[in-house]
Order: C-alpha cells, then structure tokens, then sequence
C-alpha cells in the first residue's frame, strides 16, 4: 500500500527534456499532444502514407518516459464539429497511444475544424466556443464512444479558453461536462487558467463554475498564465500561473477525489522567458498543492 | 443547421470584414448559411460582443505563428509589409495546412511570386529570404521521409 496522490508534470513540447535532466525528480507525468509527434500530409496522396512521424522526437520522449506517466492531449479530432470524425486521425492517434502506453487521452470541448474545407485540413484557427444543446451532447456522445472503442483507456474532454461564449444554451458547461461524465464516464480535464481568462475577459464566473461541475469528473488539472494583448487576456501559455488559479486549486482540490496529474502547460517559445530555476520553481508548488489535495492518503 | 452555425462562427472569425458587415445588415446571415432562428439569433449576440475582435485577433496570430517561428528574419525584414501581405495570403489560402513546412514553403511560394510582380526586396533581405525558405525545404524534405 502506498500513498495515492495526482502526478506533477508538464505538457510535452520540444525543450521539456532540458526541464527534465534539471529537475528529474519533479517531473512524474507528461502530457503528449501526439499531433506534435507526426507531420500530416493530408489526403495520403505521399509516399508512406498520410503521416510520417517525427522519430527523433518519439525517441526523446520515450527516453523521458522512463521511470514516468504518459498521457495523450490531442488536440486534432475536434468532437464538436458537425462533420465526420477524421478517423484516419483517430487511428494513427491510438496507435501512438499504445506504442507509448497513454494511460488516459485528453481532447478538448472547443471547435478546431469547420465543414468548408475536407474533413482534414478545415482548421477554424483557434478554438471555437459551442452550443451547449442536446444536439451537440449527442454529437459529442457519439463521437466519444468511438474513440473509447479504439484508445481502449479513459477519456477526458478540456474546457476550452473562451472569449464569446455562444448565448442562450440549453446546458452550462458544467452541465455538459457532468452529463459526459455520469453517462459515459467521459472525466473532465480542467483548466484553471482558461477559468481564469473567461473571468479576466468577463464572461465567466470560475466560482460559480466550480460549484456546479461535479468534482468527481475531475481527473487532470491544467495549470498556465497568459497575458495580455491588445485589452483582452490570453491564454498564451506564456507565463507562471496566476495566484488566483493557485487559490481555486487549493480550495476546490481536495474535492477531487479522481484527480490523477497536474500538469504545468508553457509554449516552448517563452521559455527564456520562464527559465530553468521558474519552471522548476513552478513544479514544486504543483507538488505541494498535490500533496495538499490528497491529504488523507489514499491507498491504491 | 449546426454545422452552417458552426461554418458562419468560423467564417466570421477569419475576417473582421465580414463581422462588419453582419453587426451593420445581420439579414446578410440568413442569406449566406442555412440557420434556425435560434443560430441566426445567437450569431448576432456574438458578433456584437466586445470579445470577438479578440477571436479574430487570435485567428490572425495563429495564421501568422508557424511563419513567425520558421521564417523569422524575412518577416523582420517585411516589417509593415507583412499585414498586407498576410492578409492576401490568407485570402488567396483560406485553410491553415497543419503541417507547418507545407504552410511555410506555400508562404514563401507565395513571396516569390510577389517578388516577381514587383515587390521590393534589396539584396540583402533576399539572401535572408532565401536561405530561411532553403531551410524549410529541407525540413519538408526530412518530413517526408520521417518514418
């Protein structure tokens, strides 16, 4: 029997591995977002198929891997889009899976793809925000159920970073989410900071919201900071993460009793920015709140 | 139709213009996607937020990103040239391809064919030009051979 608390990592990008030989023991788990692991060609019409991976980085990730948690964070399929899932996507995606051995696979609830281009290459640019109606619950639903057939682990779907919320919906997003949850066992990877842009951006109550998500969907939390840009705040992934993010977390933490990993998220451009000694200074607080959201010690 | 909503949001997104158009003659919706009353409403609310000048900012910044990472020096050297040409560009290719060295070497395909039509480029900013866009070759020669 051992204590059972959630893993401290960060999200995977090409300069973690420095993070990693300067801070191994802080580093547990590795959030990977396998779109960044393959170059697509689209429509296959390239020698070798549709997706040519990017080997050497693969390689690093899996020497990273030692001795640590992998999961998957993609961020291509785009459940919400009324349009066909790309399962040519879905395939190469799971096939990653188990070759590295995810142990979960994150998606997020936000629109990337649009029908007016072909089902591959359509991107919306950014994520899009939805319309919380029974419409898109059974698009969702549907949609997931394939995915869990071919992932074969749990599934967690992120709340997205929204600017203009879509009015007048049938569902809140806590609704959504909790809905997943109790009839697909579908579990919520929260991000806190994106919380923390609808509020910056004034379009969203982080408390109200917490306390209407149900905490036991709660399996991953994303940790991040932004900033801003022409009066409108970000979710740039290009800073240390807001005291308010860190005081819902504690508050709201030890409520989530399906937590696995906090994950620190930083784009790998401002990491000159962040430094070596900020990034780990950053993973030792993720540590302390794991340690204090599962205070009663758990045993597995 | 969700998936008309859902095209009409992006298509909004992708061009300021086209949101000035709406906010000023919001029948303008109707004529172009097949919505319910219900879509055709939402649209209009969103439209008018504030925010959605952020969603096209952001649009426009994740549209610039990969050649901002990959051709740095040549978007240096465009200066203010660059947001008109993007914005061409962006016109002329309404679809981000995912793969960046595809969408870099279409950018920079793009660039010639401006040099060629007269665009400005002295000596110096050419060499810069050209050896970033060698570079993208060559990766996109490497990721075709990634297996």
């Amino acid at each position: 029997m051992h204590a059972r608390r959630p893993l401290v990592g960060l999200l995977n990008n090409p300069v973690v591995p420095s993070v990693i030989r300067y801070a191994p023991n802080l580093v547990e788990y590795i959030d990977v977002i396998p779109d960044r692991l393959w170059y697509d060609f689209e429509h296959g019409e390239v020698k070798g198929g549709r997706f040519h991976r990017v080997t050497g980085a693969i390689e690093e990730l899996r020497e990273c891997a030692r001795g640590r948690v992998l999961g998957g964070h993609g961020i291509g399929l785009s459940l919400p889009s009324a349009i066909p899932m790309d399962m040519a996507m879905v395939a190469e995606a799971a096939s990653l899976a188990r070759e590295l051995n995810f142990q979960w696979y994150s998606e997020h609830l936000s629109m990337f793809l649009v029908s007016h281009g072909s089902v591959p290459n359509s991107q919306a640019g950014l994520g899009l925000p939805v319309a919380y109606d029974e419409e898109l619950f059974d698009l969702v639903k549907d949609k997931l159920t394939v995915l869990k057939a071919a992932f074969g682990c749990d599934l967690l779907l992120e709340n997205g970073a929204i600017f203009t919320p879509v009015p007048d919906t049938e569902m809140t997003e806590p609704e959504f989410l909790n809905r997943l949850y109790s009839e697909l066992g579908c579990g919520t990877l929260l991000d806190l900071h994106n919380l923390f842009v609808g509020l910056a951006n004034g379009v969203l109550s982080p408390l109200e919201y917490l306390e209407e998500l149900n905490p036991d969907c709660v399996q991953e939390i994303h940790l991040a900071g932004g900033h801003e840009l022409a009066g409108f705040y970000t979710d740039a992934h290009s800073g240390l993460t807001p005291g308010e993010v860190w005081s819902w977390a504690h508050k709201f933490g030890p409520r989530f009793k399906n937590l696995r990993a906090i994950v620190f998220e930083f784009h790998e451009s401002y990491f000159d920015r962040l430094g070596l000694s900020g990034i780990a200074a950053e993973l030792e607080r993720m540590h302390e709140l794991a340690q204090a959201v599962a205070p009663m010690a758990q045993t597995v | 139709m969700l998936v008309e909503f859902q095209q009409a949001l992006a298509d909004l997104v992708e061009s300021p213009e086209l949101c000035r158009q709406i906010r000023a003659d919001p029948t303008r919706l109707q004529q172009k996607y097949d919505l319910s009353t219900r879509e055709y409403d939402r649209l209009v609310k969103m439209v008018n937020q504030k925010a959605m000048a952020c969603n096209c900012m952001l649009y426009r910044a994740n549209r610039l990103a990969p050649l901002a990472l990959n051709l740095p020096d040549s978007c240096r050297m465009l200066g203010p040239r660059l947001g008109p040409l993007l914005s061409e560009y962006s016109l002329l290719y309404p679809n981000t391809n995912v793969h960046f060295y595809l969408e870099c070497d279409r950018f920079c395909r793009f660039i010639l064919g401006k040099i060629e039509q007269g665009l400005d480029f002295d000596s110096h900013a050419r060499a810069v030009f050209d050896a970033e866009h060698a570079r993208i070759k060559v990766g996109l020669v490497a990721s075709y051979t990634a297996l």
